[in-house]
């Protein structure tokens, strides 16, 4: 922001464009990529999906960009239908995993190249390209060449060139993934900073679900070819709707239980009351899955009324926190983690009671 | 940190690397190997090829008389000019009618994959299975009179009678193309398979189409391989002989069927050496000006 200041003129702001995927299908060969996937991204939303390699994420960002053409199904941005419209007509930006800077121009004609293809007079083009690196902060940049540039400087080379038209989508297709940890972090940063700054809409790749919930206003979770659940970072945490999503966000506990509608049974007889909120998915009174945050069991000592009793099979102390690993009756195991501070000294063998408090557990219906 | 860096240094100088033939990771070759290597190699570059040359060279200044009259002789008559400067635009024409036959061919290779990429590697290399003497005497039968293309031409009614194709500059252009175009092709596909799939990509989002992406894209990063093939066929050609000697017209000879005529017919072994001493010029400057245009080591498919 001060960057633009400095040198004058109109700031790039391109503002958003809703997109709407309506029953989205992709088929290679017998294998269905897509299956009728719809997501309503609203303008100016930060979009991120996320699943694992193979669940068909990267098939819909290709078929937004133009890249695939879908077997069935449309995609519609800022309201025109694009389904059919090859990638150069769509006018969207877009960062891919590899930085894909053309190595034959200088930083400033890569930047430039997107308004060169627009017919821009050069003088122009050579303008707002500069004020292009100047928002990702690589003013004076412009005249070395991309391989002179370390890969997070190269990926906001890319960047530029992805807004400098002001394009109103933004797609990312695993952007930070070739860079290390520390950089990514502060590309994550860049890049949250450059959607609010510009109002953009962005639809994001990645299969780094902590990427997810920290940049994006809704995750997108897809599991082979089809959504399972598509919410903000703290539902999809705090109430993941399917099984799926409930193992492939962060950490999670899953323990075979039987439900009768009103007590869970668990660890070979052990019981509890959980209210109506615990229960996902209409789940009929017989064999569920239960399901707890590790940071939400209660490790007590062993007899302590309303807890079960477990056997601690490892402790692993990792500084701030504390995983504590131990069997229950059923044969069950059960992570907890801890603030270390806040575990008396438990040792591996000790025997244990586990209480798991009402509002932290939702079952599940088991999967065939 | 620094304690394991100041451990360590102490260390490298207690125990020098002992010179190794092999290294015994078996994964680096020692210097003395390499060289050893090397050695058939310019052994056989020397004997065969220095060797003759330079001692061709010694007599073109050296007989009859010491001195360069030789070469005066050559300056002299307006005639070598005449076969040099043909030479040469004979050279630049078979390069040019390469390069335009071979794009296209080498752009379809690098978009294939599998079998479609295999059955068209094994025509661009088909040629080399056959001798450059069998595939110009082929020509030769296409040509002549009566030959395929004549009779064709007159069937379709384009031509009334048989034209004089054997014989001339025309068929020896074209005849040296079909020898010379895989070197050409294979440079410019090994440039264009070393494209990175997502740049085309990139190119197609920022808003080029295919024909601007092609130009502003796909060109440029080709252009090492299209200067490689191109000075490739254009030296080859320069001191190309069999198929100038058996399609050309005799009125109008090229660098290297006079110096063989001087040599087999007129036995003036030094007047050839100097033309010999000419054309070596000729192609060690213009290699040397291209290098200095187009760095070798990128023309070579190197990345920077």
């Amino acid at each position: 922001m001060l960057a633009m200041g400095e040198v004058g003129g109109p700031h790039i702001k391109a503002g958003g464009a809703p997109v709407e995927i309506r029953g989205l299908s992709k088929q290679f060969g017998s294998v269905r990529a897509v299956d009728s996937v719809s997501i309503n991204v609203a303008a100016g939303e930060f979009i991120a999906l996320l699943g694992p390699s193979g669940s068909g994420k990267s098939t819909v960002l290709m078929s937004i960009a133009g890249f695939e053409l879908p077997n069935s199904g449309q995609i519609l941005i800022g309201g025109r239908d694009c389904t059919r419209l090859p990638p150069h007509k769509r006018n969207i930006g877009m960062v891919f995993q590899h930085y894909t800077l053309f190595p034959h121009l200088s930083v400033l004609d890569n930047v430039a190249f997107p308004l060169k293809m627009r017919g821009i007079a050069k003088d122009e083009r050579r303008r707002r390209a500069a004020r292009a690196l100047e928002v990702v902060r690589l003013g004076g940049y412009g005249e070395r060449m991309p391989k002179q540039l370390s890969g997070g400087q190269q990926q906001r080379v890319a960047l530029a060139r992805a807004i400098v038209y002001e394009p109103q989508l933004l797609l990312m297709d695993e952007p930070l993934s070739a860079l290390d940890k520390n950089l990514r972090e502060e590309m994550q940063l860049e890049i949250k900073r450059l959607h609010s700054e510009l109002g953009i809409t962005i639809i994001f790749v990645t299969h780094d679900q902590s990427e997810a919930l920290t940049m994006a206003d809704r995750v997108a979770i897809l599991q082979s070819g089809r959504v399972a659940q598509i919410s903000g970072a703290r539902d999809l945490y705090e109430r993941p709707t399917s099984l799926f999503a409930a193992g492939f966000i962060g950490e999670m506990n899953m323990i075979e239980a039987s439900w009768n509608g009103t007590e869970v049974t668990f660890a070979k007889n052990f019981s509890m009351a959980l209210p109506s909120s615990a229960v996902i998915d209409d789940v009929a009174a017989g064999p569920v899955m239960l399901t707890v945050r590790p940071e939400r069991v209660e490790v007590m000592p062993e007899g302590t009324p309303g807890t079960a009793s477990a056997r601690v099979d490892d402790v692993v102390y990792a500084g701030a926190g504390t995983l504590v690993i131990a069997s229950m009756a059923c044969g069950g195991t059960i992570r907890a983690r801890k603030g270390s501070a806040d575990l008396s000294a438990i040792r591996e063998g000790d025997r244990v009671g586990i209480r798991f408090p009402a509002d932290a557990v939702l079952i599940y219906p088991r999967q065939a | 940190m620094q304690k394991i860096s100041a451990s360590s240094a102490p260390d490298l100088a207690v125990h020098p690397q002992p010179v190794r033939f092999f290294e015994a990771s078996g994964r680096k070759l020692s210097q003395a190997a390499i060289v050893f290597l090397m050695l058939p190699f310019f052994a056989l570059i020397f004997v065969a090829f220095l060797y003759p040359l330079l001692s061709l060279l010694l007599i073109s200044v050296q007989e009859p008389e010491p001195g360069i009259t030789n070469y005066v002789r050559i300056f002299e008559n307006p005639i070598y000019a005449t076969v040099l400067l043909r030479t040469l635009r004979l050279a630049l024409l078979v390069s040019i009618l390469s390069l335009m036959l071979a794009l296209p061919v080498a752009l379809l290779m690098a978009r294939s994959r599998g079998p479609k990429l295999a059955f068209i590697t094994a025509c661009i290399l088909l040629p080399f299975w056959s001798s450059v003497l069998v595939r110009t005497a082929a020509w030769s039968v296409l040509l002549q009179r009566n030959g395929l293309i004549n009779q064709g031409l007159q069937a379709v009614g384009i031509i009334d009678a048989p034209v004089k194709l054997l014989y001339t500059q025309g068929a020896v252009i074209v005849a040296m193309s079909h020898v010379l175009m895989p070197f050409m092709v294979l440079p410019i596909y090994g440039a264009l398979r070393n494209i990175p799939v997502e740049l085309g990509r990139a190119a197609a989002i920022c808003g080029a189409g295919p024909n601007r992406s092609f130009w502003e894209v796909t060109l440029p990063l080709a252009m090492p391989g299209i200067v490689a093939g191109f000075i490739l066929v254009f030296l080859s050609s320069l001191g190309y002989f069999i198929t100038p000697a058996l399609l050309g017209s005799p009125q109008e000879m090229t660098i290297s069927t006079l110096i063989s005529q001087q040599l087999r017919e007129f036995l003036d072994w030094p007047f050839a050496a100097a033309l010999v001493g000419v054309l070596s010029l000729l192609v060690t400057a213009i290699t040397l000006a291209f290098s200095r245009v187009f760095r070798f080591d990128r023309m070579m498919g190197a990345h920077e």
